[in-house]
């Protein structure tokens, strides 16, 4: 599943710690995807200063709302090397409703060309931030992929968010190899649970009292082939359980019998006329 | 002493009285005096708007929330002019279902809608809305949803409670009620229902432009937009009474979702102690003043889970009327856990308001858990914990 990631469209978040990293996956990602790659580089020269680039308004959201007006209709992946990054130089509600502007374009305003699928790969360094903004982002992330591991193996737990749909996770163990290919694995080799209870008895309550709450067998027996009173047969039980044609309620069955005056001026029989 | 024999074999006026019932299906209890509901030559106290009813205890009007177990829950349905307060599940999966039958409910009666989202655009959340079950198949519905029910624990048989053992499990309630309908949450609305219907939505991005600064206001500017919107829709259509001599008067079912989420502006989730904190607070306290002089009713989902700061959920349920809070168990520990296995998530009632009243209509039960049966939501009692 890990390779297939990108094929959902929508915000992919990679959350990733100190422990384990995620850009080499975020590299392998792309390797994956890319057929056509473009690169923007923000970080040397965030302002522009230099005026070595062709001068894109507004910094990195403004390049991220470029990519929103273009007019390219094959599905393109979105890389964004540190969510982190932006998230420390630019409020975290505009960078919300930029990733969503993104990565939402059924239909944007003013083209008329069917637009493409388009994923938005960002690489999350969740130690950086507080649980808001990494719970803000991962509420509109439509995939979150959380890296974590054992013992030099590397796994990554990916939850799936569809649309109205029960959220799937699956945990994949990978590797990366040095020239950013993808190796899916197996787990590594199972061990014993480290917590594994020492198997306690259920504490049986009726064992140790006074009185004796055990049926033996002849005794069970006994009580299962007693007859209540009031029992009917059972032909007699299914020719009364059975529904009547038309009547799905419960009814009272009831015959008057000679005391009974239905009279329903007097229905308690105590006037005195 | 008498009993009512529904086999049709008792006296004259048994018969007349079961009869008149079927007729007007309410009850089989004649009331005495006007009727209070459905006439139009009632009296000039009582407002006759389809798809209301004034409540049994105090005569505030009320409208279905498109969830007849949930009108229960409430006290009888939601009332005009407040404010439902949906407290989201983790992964937004249940809340929306509950927003979607509130506005097919609105549709059903023929009501005004107005969808405000940040998310999705309010024509895609119309066509998802959830097919009524009216009333000629809805009681097939019924029957098989019972049967299904029924079939795994139909072979425990009672032996002294025998007569008990073909009721069905559960408070069905009246099939063809006009107040408050069923929904399969299946199927969708049929498209001529939607066109049919007079809706207004409002989508964030769209009446928002991008290079917007942002002045040092006290609310965001999304809310701000929002609040001029539902006042304008108001004021020009008449719901805030100001030209009574016009054609019916009609109710206004305002649905908001995901209220509070960074795609709204708002920094509540994202920080403890933003630059706009009180934004939603200034928010919910101005739309109430605007509910309460006109006549509509208003939906709102909030994703309180993400809320940093807890005293200001405290301070979102005190300015909202009704809130509803939905915990699922998808991820949580209490998913493998044997005792709610029937279950999808918890219902937690926590504020049902006071309106011209000393006490509120409080149910008495408090442990309410909820499933996503394959078509209908129901809300159950839940007797293990």
């Amino acid at each position: 599943m890990l390779d297939s990631l990108l094929s959902f469209g929508g915000l992919v978040l990679l959350r990733d710690s100190v422990e384990w990293e995620g850009r080499s996956l975020l590299k392998a990602l792309v390797k994956k995807s890319a057929l056509w790659l473009v690169y923007h580089d923000f970080f040397r020269d965030p302002l522009n200063w230099s005026k070595t680039e062709e001068a894109l308004p507004g910094g990195p959201l403004g390049a991220l709302r470029a990519i929103c007006k273009r007019t390219d209709p094959g599905p393109i992946t979105i890389a964004l090397d540190s969510l982190s990054w932006l998230l420390l130089h630019l409020p975290c509600t505009t960078l919300c409703q930029a990733l969503h502007a993104v990565s939402h374009q059924d239909s944007c305003p003013g083209d008329s060309f069917p637009v493409g699928k388009v994923s938005v790969l960002g690489l999350l360094h969740e130690e950086l931030h507080g649980p808001g903004p990494v719970g803000a982002l991962s509420s509109l992330a439509q995939t979150e992929v959380t890296l974590g591991g054992t013992k030099g193996q590397a796994s990554a737990h990916i939850l799936c968010r569809r649309p109205r749909q029960r959220p799937t996770d699956q945990t994949q163990w990978f590797s990366i190899f040095p020239d950013f290919s993808l190796d899916l694995q197996e787990g590594p080799s199972v061990e014993s649970q480290p917590y594994s209870d020492p198997h306690i008895p259920p504490v049986d309550p009726t064992t140790h009292l006074t009185f004796n709450l055990h049926l033996s067998k002849k005794e069970r027996e006994a009580k299962d082939s007693l007859i209540l009173p009031f029992q009917f047969s059972s032909e007699k039980q299914q020719a009364l359980l059975r529904p009547r044609p038309g009547q799905a309620t419960s009814h009272i069955f009831y015959e008057p019998d000679a005391y009974d005056d239905l009279d329903q001026e007097d229905p308690d029989d105590d006037l005195d006329i | 002493m008498a009993a009512v024999a529904t086999c049709g074999s008792g006296a004259g006026t048994t018969g007349s009285a079961v009869a008149t019932a079927s007729k007007s299906n309410v009850t089989s209890f004649q009331r005495r005096g006007p009727r209070a509901s459905g006439t139009n030559d009632s009296g000039p106290r009582l407002v006759s708007i389809a798809g209301t009813r004034p409540s049994v205890r105090n005569g505030q009007l009320l409208v279905s929330t498109g969830l007849p177990a949930l009108d229960q829950l409430l006290g009888g349905g939601l009332a005009i002019g407040t404010v439902l307060l949906i407290e989201e599940d983790k992964y937004n999966i249940y809340s929306p279902l509950l927003f979607k039958c509130f506005l097919a409910e609105g549709i059903v009666n023929g009501h005004t809608l107005l969808v405000a989202s940040a998310k999705e655009d309010p024509a895609n959340i119309l066509q998802e809305l959830p097919a009524p079950l009216l009333d000629d198949n809805s009681k097939k519905e019924f029957d098989e949803d019972v049967y299904n029910h029924k079939t795994p624990e139909s072979n425990i048989k009672m032996k002294i409670a025998w007569r008990y053992q073909l009721l069905p499990k559960m408070e069905i309630g009246p099939v063809s009620s006009r107040f408050g309908h069923y929904y399969d949450a299946s199927k969708r609305i049929p498209q001529e229902l939607i066109e049919a219907s007079n809706w207004h939505g409002f989508f964030l991005p769209e009446k928002i432009s991008s290079t917007l600064k942002v002045e040092p206001c006290s609310l965001t500017p999304g809310y701000i937009k929002l609040l001029q919107f539902i006042q304008n829709i108001i004021y020009e259509e008449r719901f805030d009474g100001s030209n009574p001599q016009k054609k019916q008067r009609n109710v206004l079912r305002i649905g908001i979702q995901n209220l509070g989420s960074p795609l709204w502006g708002d920094d509540i989730c994202c920080a403890e102690n933003g630059s706009n904190s009180h934004s939603l607070t200034k928010f919910l306290y101005v739309l109430r003043g605007l509910l309460r002089t006109s006549l509509s009713a208003c939906i709102i989902t909030m994703p309180t889970h993400l809320i940093q700061n807890k005293a200001i959920i405290a301070r979102i349920t005190n300015l909202s009327d009704t809130v509803i809070g939905l915990e699922s168990f998808i991820g949580s520990e209490r998913e493998t856990n044997p005792l709610y296995k029937d279950y999808h998530g918890l219902i937690h009632i926590r504020q049902i308001p006071r309106l011209n009243n000393l006490i509120c209509d409080e149910s008495d039960v408090k442990d309410l858990a909820f499933k996503l049966k394959r078509k209908l939501f129901t809300i159950e009692v839940d007797f293990i914990s």
